[in-house]
């Protein structure tokens, strides 16, 4: 856990050149504060600091700090395949989880692993996999299985005012019933990228990768505002089930607290792991916070909708106690 | 007739129309109707069998004994399942 250890004048990641980049991920190491956790990141790829430059670029290049919660390694493959078929092979505290990616590809290896470890060790808080907003104080939350068209929701959301939290994790913490920013790159596939850049055409996206086992990935950078609020918490505001149909008109039906109750505790990585604190956790927020399904099949509606009804997040949490 | 003790450490909270029940024997989550959320809160103060249950029910809320049989008599298997109580004659086995 980390409550932040970047000082004030360290200079963002886009504001360094690519060798001290590359100085730092080959000796000390990259600390990247995403709010929730730290990541400390060393690689040997030079190509990995040009593609994390582009979606990590406004936040802090920290190069030491007390406390990293991940500890991960970039790789180039070695041996006689380096020739044939390079390779980039992602570590944690020298163990390797994944199969190697192509070499140029090391961006999303990076991701992938990190997610998959803040997934299984980020237990003492309730994970959702849900794409997570702030506005006014409040959180807005999307809980969805994959293929919902959440990354693509949280993307335009995160371009019209909302605070990105995070893509991949609603990090809701029990001890003091908010959630917590788990802030990295929107993971946007296939046809997704093309929508985001023709709904937000100043978006930063980072490089293409086609044939990924997702097919084309690329990576939403978080805006500066959303990285430099990384450690402000959000109180539980609504939860929202997102649904994304070819075709269907935009629909938002409000969800009573049984039917958002398995939905919820459904879409947790450790519900189970967490036993009773799990439990209290999704009683909390089915309580606290309104809920609907929405089905949508154009960004600007989907919007419109949440939008509609936000007011009355904030009025029922304006009336409710913490 | 078969007696049945609530789960220690079981928890039991409404959420809207429903129950959330979380066994920590299992460690399930449940979702339960008014009926065996009813069952397990006469079950709070001490095991007790269906007319045991029924009889409480009944006092409680003014209704007739022989009228809640059928719904206590079927929500044990579910309850049973759910790790939310045991069966007192071979509690030693199922737990």
């Amino acid at each position: 856990m980390t409550g932040g250890v970047a000082a004030r004048d360290t200079p963002a990641l886009s504001e360094i050149g690519p060798r001290r980049l590359n100085r730092m991920l080959t000796t000390t190491g990259l600390w990247l504060d995403i709010g929730a956790a730290t990541v400390r990141v060393h690689s040997d790829s030079s190509i990995f600091g040009v593609q994390l430059q582009t979606v990590y670029g406004s936040f802090p290049a920290i190069d030491d700090a007390s406390w990293a919660d991940l500890h991960v390694r970039i790789r180039r493959s070695t041996g006689l395949r380096r020739w044939l078929n390079p390779q980039a092979l992602f570590q944690c505290d020298g163990l390797q989880a994944f199969d190697p990616f192509p070499a140029a590809r090391p961006l999303p290896l990076f991701e992938w692993g990190c997610n998959w470890l803040i997934g299984r060790r980020l237990n003492d808080r309730l994970l959702l996999h849900a794409g997570a907003l702030e506005r006014d104080g409040l959180a807005l939350v999307l809980p969805a299985t994959p293929g919902s068209g959440k990354s693509t929701l949280t993307a335009a959301l995160s371009q019209r005012g909302w605070r990105l939290l995070s893509d991949e994790f609603g990090a809701y913490d029990p001890s003091t019933g908010m959630f917590q920013a788990v802030l990295k790159p929107i993971a946007l596939k296939n046809e997704s990228i093309a929508v985001i850049r023709g709904f937000a055409p100043a978006v930063v996206i980072g490089p293409e990768f086609p044939k990924t086992r997702k097919g084309t990935v690329a990576h939403v950078a978080p805006t500066s505002d959303a990285v430099m609020r990384r450690h402000q918490l959000a109180k539980p505001g609504a939860i929202v089930l997102p649904r994304w149909e070819a075709g269907a008109a935009v629909r938002l039906e409000p969800l009573s607290p049984s039917a958002v109750f398995p939905a919820l505790t459904f879409n947790a990585f450790n519900y189970s792991l967490l036993g009773a604190e799990g439990f209290r956790s999704a009683v909390r927020l089915v309580r606290e916070c309104l809920a609907w399904r929405l089905v949508y099949s154009e960004l600007e509606e989907a919007l419109e909708a949440i939008e509609s009804v936000w007011p009355r997040v904030l009025e029922h949490r304006s009336t409710s106690p913490d | 007739m078969e007696g049945y003790g609530r789960v220690d450490g079981v928890l039991v909270e409404p959420v809207g129309h429903l129950w959330a029940a979380f066994s920590p024997t299992s460690g399930e989550t449940t979702l339960l109707n008014d009926e065996s959320a009813a069952i397990l809160e006469v079950l709070e103060s001490g095991a007790s069998d269906t007319p045991g249950v029924c009889a409480a029910l009944a006092q409680d809320g003014g209704l007739d004994s022989q009228s809640l049989f059928a719904a206590v008599a079927g929500g044990w298997p579910r309850l049973l399942e759910a790790g939310l109580v045991y069966r007192l004659s071979n509690a030693a086995v199922d737990w």
